[in-house]
């Protein structure tokens, strides 16, 4: 069954020299209890995709055109009350810095209560016992129900955001980069208990990260953005074994490999393009070394390579043959 | 019990201060120059023999050393006398009796009408950033704080006071009038409109500033932009989240000016001849009324004082940190 539908999403930023356009036909859907990565380096509109499903685009970016179905209601045209029912209860975030994400001067007990009783129709006191249960889900005792937010570490915090992402049982919950800011340990812990989490509660995940390893570590699919658009989509064992588009095969080989270290990590040269003007032909063209004369022209559409694997690039298979 | 540690150590920096401050005031009128002589004389002192001079200088303690001077003066102060005013041959501290309440009453009322008022129109300006009405708000608030004080007050006064006759011209009551219970608050309050106008329209920009800046920076914070992702209401978001976060910066200005509600009415008590403190404190320094002038310079520098320790208690019940890090 299908949770979230994207259909040609196109988000653009305002800025003096025109507008970026930083989410570019971005289009991608999921299913109900599956663990989506979103991929890419900073800048390529990971976020600009969530913020834009979640309504929070707000000026000097506006949301250009596209759909977004979640269990069919269409995200991008809900009128502001409807909008203001829709989120947490139905799409929640784990923000990408937690340590912000919470009101200073509001103990964290009572932030997740109020998401609480905004949606749902209790006792202050059911929202309170559920708030409690809800903290020792995500491993912080319900005693620290009272503190306030600057009395916890950096990973706690993010614990906290997890307990109050969860606090309406949400539909679809979107994790933006929720470890940046962590130390290596801590990330590790956060994302076993994402994982964990989604496993025990069937929860449907968009996973948005630059961690590559991460995401393939713990994703049933992954989406692979390059430049504001998806380059690549695929399941997880797809993207590792046959990865076709030659970012995503660029980005495979710029990373480290644990089992293999004599992997020889070779970086991807030149740098993005402005998104102001893009290139009318493929966005990676500069940086791509299988190149041809129609990227330039032309700008490839994702399409179905195999079964649910999807590829934009003009190679024979979407660049899988190239590769191999 | 770490509370208290606290407190005690704050109130022995508060006893240094208060007793540097007891020093500077007692030297202070006597390194300015001029003479108490001819007010305390008045007139006559042109026509005085030396001796009668020596005999008024004398009666006022002003022959002696500076150490003894020094010695009595502490002492008076600790007993709650401030002497004689040398040129209304009155108590001091009944003409502080008499005085303190006015000031308090307006500039009081002034910091209560004028926090709200600048809070809001700040609020409102930070909110709606950018558009027409933020900036004809930031520009009138700006307009009315280059404007001086006491040419607002004349402005007002001779406009709806001489001209339109609207309001009096002077006073804090209608004199001998001899007004009784709900009668001589309408009076009171009538004779008020016009200074405390005049006191909002000068204090209520920096509330204004301090509030728009701050909540635009909370506006920009990630907790706002988390709480219109859990649904919240725009106007839960606006008042709950926003400005109650926006309004740390201004309950630090509100407690100086809570220091200087005193004294930072003395040019508009003068314009009105308002009965204050400010005033008060301004004919003394006319007429070299030394002890008077001690003695206001005193009061004032108390209320800054005890304005700080209440800022001390305060501030840890409106940000939670600030409790955790004094105890």
């Amino acid at each position: 069954m299908t949770i979230l539908q994207v259909e040609n999403l196109s988000t653009y930023y305002k800025t003096d020299r025109g507008e970026a356009q930083a989410v570019e036909n971005v289009s991608f859907s999921m299913k109900k209890g599956e663990m989506l990565g979103l991929i890419g380096e900073s800048g390529c509109g990971k976020t600009t995709v969530a913020q834009s499903i979640l309504r929070l685009i707000e000026y000097p970016g506006r949301i250009v055109s596209g759909k977004a179905y979640l269990d069919g209601i269409d995200l991008l045209t809900a009128k502001q009350d409807e909008l203001e029912k829709l989120r947490w209860k139905d799409i929640s975030v784990i923000p990408q810095s937690a340590m912000n994400a919470l009101n200073p001067i509001y103990t964290i007990g009572d932030q997740i209560v109020e998401s609480i009783l905004i949606h749902e129709d209790v006792s202050k006191a059911t929202a309170i016992k559920r708030t409690e249960e809800l903290l020792e889900m995500v491993g912080i005792k319900k005693n620290r129900f009272k503190n306030y937010p600057h009395e916890f570490s950096g990973g706690m915090k993010q614990r906290v955001a997890i307990a109050m992402a969860l606090s309406c049982n949400p539909k679809l919950i979107i994790s933006d980069e929720s470890t940046t800011g962590l130390d290596v340990l801590t990330q590790a812990q956060i994302i076993a208990l994402i994982k964990q989490l989604q496993k025990d509660l069937g929860l449907s995940i968009i996973l948005i990260s630059h961690d590559l390893p991460m995401v393939t570590s713990v994703c049933d699919r992954v989406a692979i953005m390059y430049a504001g658009k998806i380059v690549e989509l695929a399941n997880t064992q797809d993207i590792l074994k046959h990865c076709s588009h030659p970012y995503s095969n660029g980005l495979l080989n710029a990373t480290p490999d644990l089992s293999n270290p004599d992997k020889e990590v070779v970086s991807i040269p030149g740098s993005v393009p402005d998104l102001v003007k893009p290139p009318t032909g493929c966005r990676f063209y500069d940086r791509c070394k299988a190149r041809m004369n129609v990227c330039k022209e032309e700008s490839p559409d994702l399409k179905e390579i195999r079964p649910d694997h999807f590829s934009a690039c003009f190679l024979e298979g979407g660049g899988y043959y190239h590769v191999q | 019990m770490y509370k208290f540690k606290f407190l005690y150590s704050k109130m022995i920096q508060y006893v240094l201060v208060i007793f540097l401050i007891l020093t500077l005031n007692f030297l202070l009128p006597r390194l300015m120059p001029g003479s108490p002589l001819a007010y305390l004389a008045g007139e006559d002192v042109g026509l005085m023999t030396s001796e009668e001079k020596q005999k008024i200088l004398d009666k006022h303690g002003l022959n002696d050393s500076i150490t003894t001077q020094y010695i009595d003066y502490l002492s008076n102060i600790f007993t709650g006398d401030f002497g004689f005013s040398y040129q209304q041959k009155v108590p001091i501290s009944d003409l502080i009796e008499d005085r303190l309440p006015w000031t308090l009453l307006l500039t009081g009322l002034n910091l209560v009408i004028s926090t709200i008022l600048g809070v809001i129109f700040g609020a409102m300006a930070a909110w709606k950033r950018g558009t027409k009405t933020d900036i004809n708000l930031l520009t009138g608030f700006m307009f009315l704080s280059a404007m001086p004080s006491f040419w607002i007050g004349m402005i007002l006064v001779s406009l709806f006071a001489s001209k339109l006759g609207w309001f009096p011209v002077f006073g804090a009551e209608t004199a001998w009038a001899d007004y009784q219970g709900m009668e001589r608050l309408l009076d009171i309050g009538h004779h008020m409109i016009l200074p405390l106008i005049t006191l909002i329209l000068i204090s209520v920009t920096t509330t204004f500033m301090t509030m728009r800046y701050s909540m635009l920076n909370v506006l920009g914070e990630d907790y706002i932009q988390m709480a219109k992702a859990k649904g919240v209401k725009e106007k839960t978001i606006k008042y709950k989240h926003a400005m109650r976060n926006a309004l740390l910066p201004v309950a630090t200005v509100f407690m100086l000016s809570l220091g200087f509600m005193l004294g930072g009415a003395t040019v508009i008590e003068t314009v009105f001849a308002y009965p204050g403190i400010g005033r008060l404190m301004f004919e003394a320094v006319v007429s070299r009324d030394y002890p008077l002038i001690q003695a206001t310079f005193l009061i004032i520098t108390f209320s800054v004082i005890i304005a700080n320790f209440i800022a001390d208690i305060l501030y840890p019940l409106l940000d939670p940190k600030v409790g955790k890090e004094n105890g």
